[in-house]
């Protein structure tokens, strides 16, 4: 296949992908002397092996930025998007319907939601009032709320929704679309996942490569204690000047070069090569893109001062470097799975956290829709699982993994649409199911890419994100 | 591991045949019929098409068949469909399938006419004869009856065939010959028009050789030694000279740890144990090496050293899968339970099918394997062997040993116990004690010291595989254990001991299972090894599949070789290092790295062995070999891992590893450099190039520090600068610099010579790093100090890492128990802060290290239970001109009741908490730069 249209002129992107030039074009010959050595070996024939080049899709794609605002622990479908009034009339109860193991094997009748709901926008969707900020924006956003996963347990609920497997021998989404479709800015990671202070449950598997080449791996960003040098390992150089660093790396350079002219064709070589010029270059590229103080003043205010909304804003600057996707995952007060705070309390649990998210998150949106980067991004915002409308203990509730809602926004989904439903109490998915698997075979397809044909052969067979599941949801797509 | 990849330069149609064609591999030798050509078109151009364009409605995977027509088998596309043949071979114009595509009789695909191009491909196909080159598919391994038929797999797929050596076969180029190997390279680089290259120079061969076998750079003298080294045999006597060093071992012990998934441990929430004893195995395999055990027997004692009962030595072995991952569930649910049960499981079959016999048995899983003889059953028999086991700690020792060993210490006891009360009685006596009493006193002293001297050194705890019953398990019917099907009687593939194998009976059956895999009837095991011994000299093996033999692993580029390579092998009595001798020997491996247009324009990818191939050092031979050029390197052998990535001289094949590869620091930087996540078997290591490696050679304080050695060494060993860079030359590369890179050197070193730093930050001013044997003008108080600073890890200790130069303070002195304060003379605060390494405890206020104004405590840290040492620093700017001390105090006398504390220094550096780096000058730059070079970096 060949490379994503070779754009014509620079964009805003490229743009600012750019900043801080690297020496690689500085010519040799006023060193060197031999003007052979000047230009680039011209024997070299073939294309470089840059494994982040951006790569064509398999089919036209609605969108080609994603990023995931991950919930671990589990949100509460029936107190947050997935409104259910009949809870009211049937507390206390346990009709056949709920009466399903949970994890805890909980006996608890339903519960209803201690929180008000509203109908918002033209669509007048229901929102619980812990999300008043995202609600402002419901005419725009794609509801599933027929998702189910396998099983109750964090560890690998959480992993199914990253990696599409139970256990953390598989590459995470993120790392598949950065095989699958390269990425657009070469001074940063094509795939960046974030989190204030906890990292989720399951760490680096949620962002890791597994057996993909180590190119795809997600590069980590604690948002709570960023700083430039933080972010990636060994980016600031803590004992020269810039323009000694220059002096040194390029006769690097060049004697990386002279020695290549002397063995000739060797393609590992020539990118090894590139790969230092590109390091060069990200030593600049990173800080600047991770720097919030280049923001104006309304913009900061609209997001909020939150941890999370900080995550959310960098995410915006990101996508708006090319970078191909973001995991942004929620945390407070450094617990790995935040949204299971809704065991004992879930009015308590749950207001915390909604408050640290709704308004970076509502930012967010915004945000992409002022800059013209909506069309082409995918935002999804989901847990891992949902919690039981039966209660647990007297206030709380327990996991619930056969039904809860996600929702999607970007020009790549129908806005202002609800898909799929549970049952009338909220605990499992019964219209339009929709398990992980098949959403991640929908995402994929937003992108451009066939789940079943990005494949990557390890251990003696081709692996898929889906493995043998998957089918497109296409009813939400625009 | 190949991936597919959607390569720029490659066209649709071939990204589209990889990746769905998979299941349709064409066997080629029976092809006779076709040419190279008509396989390459229909394989390129005319089977993608039928599978974009077609096999959705025309397929035996179409959900909804359309037509009753199939396209997917020649027989099928000749019978056609509910409206008869679909292809009359040769004849377009009649072939109802050309027809349709045109849209002259149905409309197909009815979706959109296939665009003109791809037409003319079918049509053109037709003309010529609708060929198709027969299959090899999941259903060809079994008879009409669903049974499989392995006899006549055997005798037709090239990996199962039984071992026989091969002819030699005859060539032109007799003279290029040096080994048996040769004529079967030769024999087909000659068909491709090709010749082998010439022999390399002998700084490039000594360089190749001498970092393939013990995986370091050859010093000068060395380099020099063989340049002159005029005998006959000097290659031979290379070759034998580094097969004797023990650091063969370590670097041939490593690539078969890569083999074993080998870890320390903690692989994440599920198998979150650490794996304290791992090193045992490790040392086990480095030692096997070493020592020749024949590979037959390696396997054995891997798969059941436990089990030989007289030989402890052997035991350490069976740590292969006692080291694997074992996990647990996380909620206690059932069938959470059943899939930790199973993943465990799954992992030792997995290990054992991939990692000795090249075939993917873990296919067979949740259902018979796919394109492999391996029924579902099979997976079971091997699974219930391991069932039956579970990972023990056991000391390495048999019982006679062990109670040797006690009677010994015994003896030492009683004995000492006899001197005292003698030494007591003496004294006591004063003058009045005999002669007769010191003469005893003096013998039985001198009988003490020779049972200690004597006494045998204490048997290590390893990690090994133990038996804990004896029953087959079921079938898990769609791959979980808690729906059980018919029972799998425990006993060998099928497919290599035949369908009336023997059944395992003795414990989990082990023992009958390690005989089998190296049965004279099991060709895989030799042929998988010399395969890998191949890949792991060349970069490649002949099979470039290492861990797959079967249908869907790729097929050897010289059969032949591999088959005469493992009747050899097995032959002379499966020596690694015989096999060692047979390769290296040959013209083949001595052949020069060098380009050539003809030869790559034929065969780019060195399928063909036309030239050796050039490559990029593992990490663990690149790091090594920073440390050997600097004159750094610990060359110790074995025992515990290290995780202290920048304070470690240790080769770098003893960094502690996860695995989950991002426990350690050690982890994080092996992985930067391709080292594989060893969570599975690894069939071969990636190779990725990426810009985080070139941040780690520009910017890393290891690479500085490892410049900083070099500076320091070229200064010490060379008078003047052009000396130095001769000097540098010899020994990174084994050569002097060109005039170029000569102009280029003095260049950069002539600029300007003042060194330049990032800020105005003033140097820092050291407090103590606790060098040079006493504690100066510290004050002591308690016995937890120790006479003078520690020289690193004390007795009984876990191992200390982090701490600066050859001592520091470390209050485990007689452990725990001990108390005590260390107190600086009193100094003025003159930068902005005070940093320091600490380890050790964690006990606020108790065990500690302190900032004292007057007598008051205004700062203080203390360790986090670990004894890595790690930068920890304070504000002290509030007294900046004040006279401070610091104190350590251990009051601790518990658990962690003690603390580690080293190089104290004042600093400016508010962004690390590390204390600011002496500036680069030009010559460390330039160190730098020499040693991130890629010709350091490659080998060729």
């Amino acid at each position: 296949m060949h490379h994503v249209n070779p754009l014509p002129a620079l964009t805003r992107r490229e743009m600012i992908g750019r900043i801080g030039a690297g020496f690689g074009t500085l010519g040799l010959a006023g060193v060197v002397g031999n003007p052979a050595l000047a230009a680039p070996p011209t024997s070299v024939t073939g294309s470089i092996d840059n494994r982040l080049a951006p790569l064509a899709s398999h089919f036209a794609p609605r969108a080609k930025y994603l990023i995931q605002l991950f919930m671990p622990g589990g949100p509460s479908q029936v107190d947050t998007f997935d409104h259910k009034p009949l809870l009211k009339k049937h507390a206390g109860q346990r009709p056949q319907l709920v009466d399903r193991k949970s994890l805890r094997n909980t006996k608890g009748g339903l519960f209803p939601s201690p929180f008000g709901f509203k109908q918002y926008g033209e669509t007048g969707k229901w929102v619980s009032d812990l999300f008043p900020h995202v609600a402002q924006h419901v005419d725009e956003l794609c509801f599933i709320h027929s998702m189910h996963t396998n099983i109750p347990e964090h560890a690998g609920a959480i992993l199914m929704m990253n990696l599409g497997h139970l256990q953390q021998s598989r590459p995470s989404l993120g790392s598949w679309l950065v095989y699958g479709l390269g990425t657009e800015n070469q001074d940063l990671p094509g795939f960046v996942a974030m989190s204030p202070r906890a990292q989720p449950r399951g760490k680096l598997a949620n962002w890791g490569n597994s057996f993909l080449p180590g190119a795809y791996a997600g590069t980590y960003v604690n948002i709570a204690s960023m700083k430039p040098e933080a972010i990636l390992r060994d980016l600031k150089n803590q004992y020269l000047a810039k323009a000694d660093q220059k002096r040194q790396a390029s006769l690097l350079a060049k004697l990386n070069r002279v020695q290549l002219e002397r063995v000739q064709q060797d393609q590992q070589l020539e990118a090894s090569i590139e790969a230092m010029e590109m390091a060069f270059r990200m030593q600049f590229a990173v800080p600047e893109a991770f720097d919030l103080t280049k923001e104006s003043k309304s913009t900061l205010e609209m997001y909020g001062g939150s941890e999370y909304a900080k995550g959310c804003l960098l995410a915006r600057r990101l996508i708006e470097r090319g970078v191909r996707t973001i995991q942004l995952s929620h945390s407070i007060d450094g617990y790995d799975i935040a949204w299971d705070t809704g065991h004992g309390d879930i009015a308590g649990g749950h207001t915390k956290l909604a408050r640290a998210c709704d308004q970076g998150i509502a930012a967010l949106l915004t945000d992409l829709k002022q800059r013209g980067l909506w069309d082409e991004t995918l935002v999804l915002w989901t847990g891992e699982f949902g919690r039981a409308p039966t209660s647990e203990g007297k206030k709380g509730r327990d996991h619930d993994h056969y039904g809860f809602t996600c929702w999607i926004a970007g020009g790549a989904v129908k806005p202002g649409f609800s898909y799929g439903a549970t049952d009338e109490f909220g605990l499992t998915a019964v219209e339009n199911r929709v398990h992980v698997h098949d959403l991640h075979a929908t995402l994929l397809h937003a992108m451009g890419l066939d789940h079943k044909r990005l494949t990557y052969r390890y251990s003696g067979r081709d692996f898929r994100l889906t493995d043998v599941h998957g089918n497109v949801v296409h009813d939400v797509l625009a | 591991m190949h991936a597919v990849r959607f390569h720029p330069t490659r066209p649709l149609w071939l990204v589209t045949l990889a990746i769905l064609a998979l299941p349709l591999v064409p066997v080629g030798a029976a092809d006779k019929a076709l040419t190279p050509q008509q396989v390459e078109f229909f394989e390129k151009r005319v089977r993608p098409l039928l599978i974009s364009r077609c096999f959705q409605c025309h397929s035996g995977k179409s959900k909804v068949l359309k037509g009753g027509l199939r396209l997917d088998s020649h027989q099928a596309v000749i019978k056609g469909g509910d409206t008869g043949t679909a292809v009359v071979p040769g004849e377009p114009d009649k072939s109802l399938l050309v027809r349709s595509i045109r849209y002259q009789a149905y409309e197909m695909p009815p979706t959109g006419k296939l665009k003109p191009a791809e037409i003319a491909v079918l049509v053109e196909w037709v003309r010529r004869g609708a060929f198709w080159p027969t299959e090899k598919s999941a259903t060809i391994a079994r008879t009409a009856e669903g049974v499989y038929d392995f006899k006549k797999i055997k005798a037709t797929h090239w990996a199962y065939r039984p071992l026989g050596k091969p002819k030699q076969p005859t060539v032109k180029g007799t003279n290029w010959i040096r080994q048996d190997i040769d004529r079967f390279v030769l024999s087909r680089l000659e068909a491709a028009g090709l010749g082998g290259a010439p022999a390399a120079d002998r700084r490039t061969l000594i360089r190749r050789l001498t970092l393939d076998l013990v995986g370091l750079p050859p010093t000068p003298a060395e380099v020099r030694a063989f340049q002159e080294d005029d005998r006959p045999d000097a290659w031979a006597r290379l070759i034998d000279r580094l097969l004797d060093s023990p650091h063969y071992g370590e670097r041939w012990g490593r690539h078969w740890l890569d083999v074993a998934r080998y870890s320390d441990g903690f692989g994440g929430f599920l198998d979150n144990a650490a794996l304290p004893h791992s090193w045992h195995y490790r040392d086990w395999v480095i030692r096997s090496f070493n020592q020749d055990l024949p590979f037959n027997d390696f396997v054995r004692q891997q798969v059941a050293g436990d089990l030989m009962p007289e030989k402890p030595e052997a035991w350490a072995g069976s740590g292969f899968f006692a080291i694997g991952p074992t996990y647990k569930s996380d909620g206690g649910d059932p069938d959470s339970k059943a899939v930790a049960r199973s993943e465990t499981l799954d992992d030792r079959v997995d290990a054992l099918s991939r990692g000795f016999l090249g075939l993917t048995v873990s296919c067979a899983r949740c259902h018979a394997h796919k394109f492999d003889p391996i029924p579902h059953e099979d997976y079971y028999s091997l699974a219930g062997v391991f069932n039956n086991t579970k990972m023990v700690v056991k000391t390495l020792a048999t019982p006679a040993q062990l109670k040797a060993y006690n009677d010994h210490h015994a003896a030492i006891k009683r004995l000492d116990g006899e001197v005292k009360k003698l030494a007591a009685e003496i004294g006591k006596a004063g003058d009045k004690a005999t002669d007769a009493q010191k003469r005893d006193l003096a013998k039985k002293q001198a009988e003490l010291k020779t049972l200690r001297d004597t006494a045998p050194a204490a048997y290590p705890p390893s990690h090994v595989l133990g038996d804990t019953g004896n029953k087959d398990m079921p079938i898990a019917l769609r791959g979980n254990l808690r729906k059980p099907g018919p029972i799998a009687p425990r006993r060998f593939l099928q497919l290599l001991a035949g369908p009336d194998a023997k059944v395992f009976t003795k414990g989990s059956g082990r023992l009958g299972l390690a005989e089998a895999m190296v049965a004279p009837s099991n060709p895989l095991t030799p042929k998988v090894f010399v395969n890998r011994v191949w890949a792991w000299h060349f970069g490649r093996g002949l099979v470039r599949s290492p861990s797959n033999f079967g249908t869907l692993g790729q097929k050897p580029t010289h059969p032949d070789l591999l088959e005469w390579l493992a009747a050899d092998f097995v032959e002379h009595g499966w020596s690694i290092k015989r096999l060692h001798r047979t390769i290296l020997l040959s013209a083949t491996y001595r052949q020069s790295s060098a380009f050539n247009k003809k030869a790559f324009a034929t065969d780019g990818d060195n399928r063909l062995v036309w030239r050796f191939s050039p490559r990029r050092l593992d990490v663990e031979s690149w790091r090594d070999s920073l440390l050997a050029v600097t004159g750094e390197l610990d060359l110790n052998l074995g025992g515990a891992p290290t995780e202290d990535v920048r304070g470690s001289r240790r080769r770098t094949m003893y960094f502690k590893v996860s695995r989950t590869g991002d426990r350690f620091s050690t982890d994080v930087f092996l992985r930067l450099f391709d080292f594989p996540i060893p969570r599975a078997t690894i069939a071969k290591r990636p190779l990725s190039t990426v810009p985080q490696q070139y941040l780690f050679l520009l910017n890393s304080p290891i690479m500085i520090d490892r410049a900083r050695g070099l500076v320091a060494r070229l200064k010490k060993e060379a008078p003047d600068p052009s000396a130095r860079i001769e000097r540098a030359y010899q020994l990174l590369y084994g050569r002097s610099p060109t005039p170029l890179e000569s102009r280029l050197a003095h260049d950069f070193l002539d600029g300007e010579t003042t060194p330049t730093t990032t800020t105005d930050d003033r140097d820092d001013v050291l407090i103590s790093d606790f060098e040079g044997g006493n504690y100066g003008k510290w004050t002591v108080t308690g016995q937890a100090f120790g006479p003078k600073p520690a020289p690193g890890t004390l007795p009984n200790q876990m191992n200390v890492s982090g701490f600066r130069g050859r001592g520091l303070v470390n209050t485990f002195f007689n452990r725990d128990q001990t108390v005590g304060t260390l107190t600086s003379p009193k100094f003025t605060i003159k930068r902005k802060r005070i940093a320091f390494l600490v380890g050790g405890g964690n006990h606020p206020g108790r065990t500690c290290i302190q900032l004292l104004v007057g007598d008051k405590v205004v700062r203080t840290t203390t360790g986090r239970n670990n004894e890595l040492l790690q930068w920890s620093s304070w504000d002290v700017a509030p007294w900046s001109g004040k006279t401070v001390r610091i104190r350590i105090v251990d009051q601790v006398t518990g658990g962690w009741g003690h603390i580690n504390v080293d190089h104290i220094v004042q600093t400016d550096n508010q962004q690390a908490t590390a204390p600011k780096e002496p500036p680069l000058d030009r010559w460390t730059q330039y160190a730098q730069v020499l040693l991130g070079s890629n010709e350091f970096m490659f080998v060729r």
